[in-house]
């Protein structure tokens, strides 16, 4: 019996130990014809979280055991990717960071080296964004879209009191304009939206017209120039016109306006464009873009206001895929042209511009090639020097600039002033006078 | 002493279950209240931005703190919002409290139902509706302000620029407050009164008291305790106030509503200096807690007169 007993466990364990043989020799023929799939969490916003989701089937086509999932973070990404970065656990693979809070992380160490695989994209790159992904000569971030400025204008406004944007050529000629608009209408429609509080955009803009900066290239204080002095003189002819319309930039009244004849242009980027297509359907057609006044005859007519890139925080364990993510989304001609026609996220990889789709007139711009329009003239776009703390030194200058205006400082003063605040708080050195105006 | 030690480790065993059963709170609390205590005093004394290591810098967090002139300006601000709308709201709470407590008023539970609702409506919903009311161009408040001026001889008024104007968001965000907190205070008042003998006031009637002395002798005295913490969250509240004003105005334009709340969150979480912010965050919450120990005192005292 006990004989017995024993021959039958060994052959359980025998039929046992040869299934197990069995199963193992199946799922490892499964792995190497399918092997397992690596998942990537890639953290964006709004319309940047459908276009990258958007471009997801096609990157697992390509690459079948890289499942890439897009997560819609919101517009608090920003505190919930630092405080994953904080605890060290919870970043995601592939983050999107805003053009001006990128240079904070790319200098905090937190972001994955990109150098070596980065290089050979760099000329297809603007330079004016490519700037923002260095740090001491390493690149840590992969420029997406970017914000060439110019002013949208809805053209049935203009035809009305036979305004012609070929005779505005400097900020002077605009705001004259608008003066003029604001006259001819009663008060009813004013040229541009400028809030006390929203003029920190417009000196961003500005300043890059006017080829200077907040900091110079070693990252001391340079606002002390004939730059900011220029930069200064329209904003104060701005804030006194009656032109300006009391709205602050991406208010509700502001988004209000577009459909109706209260504001007539808007100075702004050409991502502003999807946001009129949203909140002014039925206003197809009517609108149109020209260039930037320049600040004096002859002068810079682009600028640039926001624009985003892609890294790979340091912690991620997929660092290969997240690359290959990165590299088909943002250094792939095909991916950046969906992008763009799809959802009006404009290139920084500049090798698109080049094809015909960028020459189709676009019927709600009342057939204008803006997508042309918006490509030409970005390699003139000043570099600024965003440092670290670039967000908190544009925050102060916004600050400032609301003093100044409502408290009617002289431009002296609100020099001096922003110059001892930036210098006190940030703790970096105001740039010698021999090296003021220069800009960069 | 060796005795006393066994004594009460002996007594802890023995009731360990009890222990055992009231630890989960002692466990949370040391984590989410005790711990983040201490770790913002060392915070205090250090430089972190959070991503590169810490810097002991020793007292330098509260001597920059002490030079910001940002740290000044919040405190004023908030003084000031509190001034604005701390009374309006109290009395407003009293009178609302008072009204609904009535039995004369029909429909009690909609009416105090619908005083309420605001302090539990979202803020995003608020700040939104908020925006449209105080557009300076074309705001519900400046069109029925604009629509009411140019109907009387003195004709057409500029818009008042209920945003845009240093002085004038002050006044935008007190009015918002008195809006959303109105009916929370209202309803504790409402509680305190409901707590009241009515002997007190079937006693007041036989002696012929009228409505007024009723509220002033008699309701006023007995609410002081409800009162008196209304007050202190009222405080607390205030100083530490943040989505209202940011959602609303983001302490624009320039700094001039910027409250505390909001300089702390910006100093943590925009700039991520944990330190400075650490900082300030301690020096405020002493002054809070000062300040609660005297209105408690005062409180206390005024007990023992009566």
């Amino acid at each position: 019996m006990k004989n017995t007993t024993r021959r039958v466990a060994r052959i359980l364990i025998g039929l046992a130990v040869s299934f197990c043989l069995c199963i193992c020799c199946i799922a490892a023929d499964l792995l190497r014809r399918n092997p397992v799939s690596t998942r990537i969490d890639i953290w964006s916003w709004n319309v940047a979280a459908k276009c990258l989701d958007a471009a997801t089937p096609a990157f697992e086509q390509k690459y079948p055991h890289i499942d890439a999932k897009v997560v819609q973070s919101g517009t608090r990404l920003q505190s919930r990717l630092m405080l994953s970065l904080i605890s060290g656990v919870g970043a995601p693979d592939v983050t999107q960071l805003q053009c001006a809070e990128a240079p904070y992380y790319v200098a905090s160490g937190r972001l994955m080296d990109l150098t070596s695989v980065a290089e050979p994209y760099e000329k297809q790159f603007s330079p004016a964004f490519w700037a923002n992904c260095v740090h001491e000569g390493r690149v840590y971030a992969i420029p997406w879209d970017m914000g060439p400025c110019a002013i949208f204008y809805k053209r049935d406004i203009f035809k009305k009191y036979s305004a012609d944007i070929d005779e505005i050529e400097t900020w002077e000629d605009y705001i004259a304009l608008g003066e003029r608009i604001y006259e001819l209408s009663g008060g009813r429609t004013k040229l541009f939206p400028v809030s006390v509080g929203g003029m920190g955009s417009y000196f961003e803009m500005l300043i890059q017209q006017a080829r200077g900066g907040i900091f110079d290239k070693q990252g001391r204080i340079d606002i002390d120039s004939p730059a900011t002095r220029k930069v200064l003189r329209v904003l104060r002819r701005m804030m006194q016109s009656s032109a300006r319309a009391d709205v602050g930039v991406f208010s509700h009244e502001f988004f209000a306006s577009l459909p109706k004849e209260n504001i007539a242009t808007y100075p702004i980027a050409v991502w502003f464009g999807s946001s009129i297509k949203d909140y002014a359907k039925q206003t197809s057609g009517n609108w149109g873009v020209f260039r930037l006044p320049a600040i004096e005859p002859g002068g810079l007519r682009v600028s640039n206001w926001g624009g985003s890139v892609l890294a790979i925080p340091d912690q991620g364990k997929n660092k290969e895929e997240s690359w290959k993510f990165i590299e088909f989304a943002l250094c792939t001609r095909e991916t950046q042209l969906v992008n763009y026609r799809d959802h009006d996220l404009f290139p920084a990889l500049m090798t698109t511009f080049d094809d015909p789709f960028f020459d189709e007139p676009d019927p709600f711009f009342g057939g204008q090639k803006v997508r042309r329009f918006f490509a030409s003239g970005i390699e003139d776009i000043t570099v600024l020097n965003r440092t670290k703390d670039w967000n908190e030194a544009m925050r102060y200058v916004s600050q400032a600039l609301s003093l100044w205006a409502t408290s009617h400082w002289d431009d002296e003063k609100f020099i001096r002033d922003i110059e001892r605040e930036l210098h006190s708080k940030l703790k970096r050195d105001i740039a010698p006078e021999s090296n003021q105006g220069e800009g960069l | 002493m060796k005795k006393q030690s066994d004594s009460f480790w002996g007594t802890v065993r023995k009731h360990r279950h009890f222990y055992l059963f009231v630890s989960p709170f002692f466990i949370l609390f040391a984590i989410f209240g005790v711990y983040p205590l201490v770790f913002s005093l060392f915070l205090s004394f250090v430089k972190w931005d959070g991503l590169t290591g810490m810097t002991y810098v020793g007292v330098d967090n509260f001597v920059t703190l002490f030079a910001d002139r940002t740290f000044y300006v919040s405190l004023w601000n908030t003084v000031v919002i509190g001034i604005l709308y701390v009374p309006i709201m109290f009395v407003l709470a009293f009178f609302f409290a008072l009204l609904l407590n009535s039995r004369a008023v029909p429909f009690r539970g909609f009416f105090r139902a619908a005083v309420f609702i605001p302090c539990i409506t979202p803020m995003v919903v608020v700040a939104i509706v908020f925006g449209l009311f105080y557009g300076t161009e074309s705001g519900l408040f400046n069109f029925i302000y604009q629509t009411a001026a140019s109907l009387l001889p003195w004709g057409p008024v500029p818009p008042i620029p209920w945003l845009s104007d240093s002085r004038w968001v002050k006044i935008s965000i007190a009015i918002l407050l008195v809006w959303r907190w109105t009916g929370y205070n209202m309803i504790l008042m409402l509680a305190g009164l409901q707590g009241i003998p009515v002997e007190y006031y079937e006693a007041a009637k036989i002696d012929g008291v009228t409505r007024f002395q009723e509220a002033i002798h008699i309701t006023l005295p007995l609410l002081r305790p409800m009162l008196v913490f209304c007050a202190i969250t009222s405080l607390i509240g205030t100083v530490y106030m943040f989505d209202e004003v940011f959602v609303l105005t983001n302490g624009g334009p320039g700094t001039s509503s910027m409250n505390f709340g909001l300089y702390l969150f910006n100093k943590s979480f925009v700039d991520f200096r944990f330190g400075h912010a650490s900082a300030a965050a301690y020096i405020v919450a002493v002054v809070v807690f000062m300040m609660t120990l005297v209105i408690l005192r005062w409180r206390k005292s005024e007990m023992a007169i009566q």
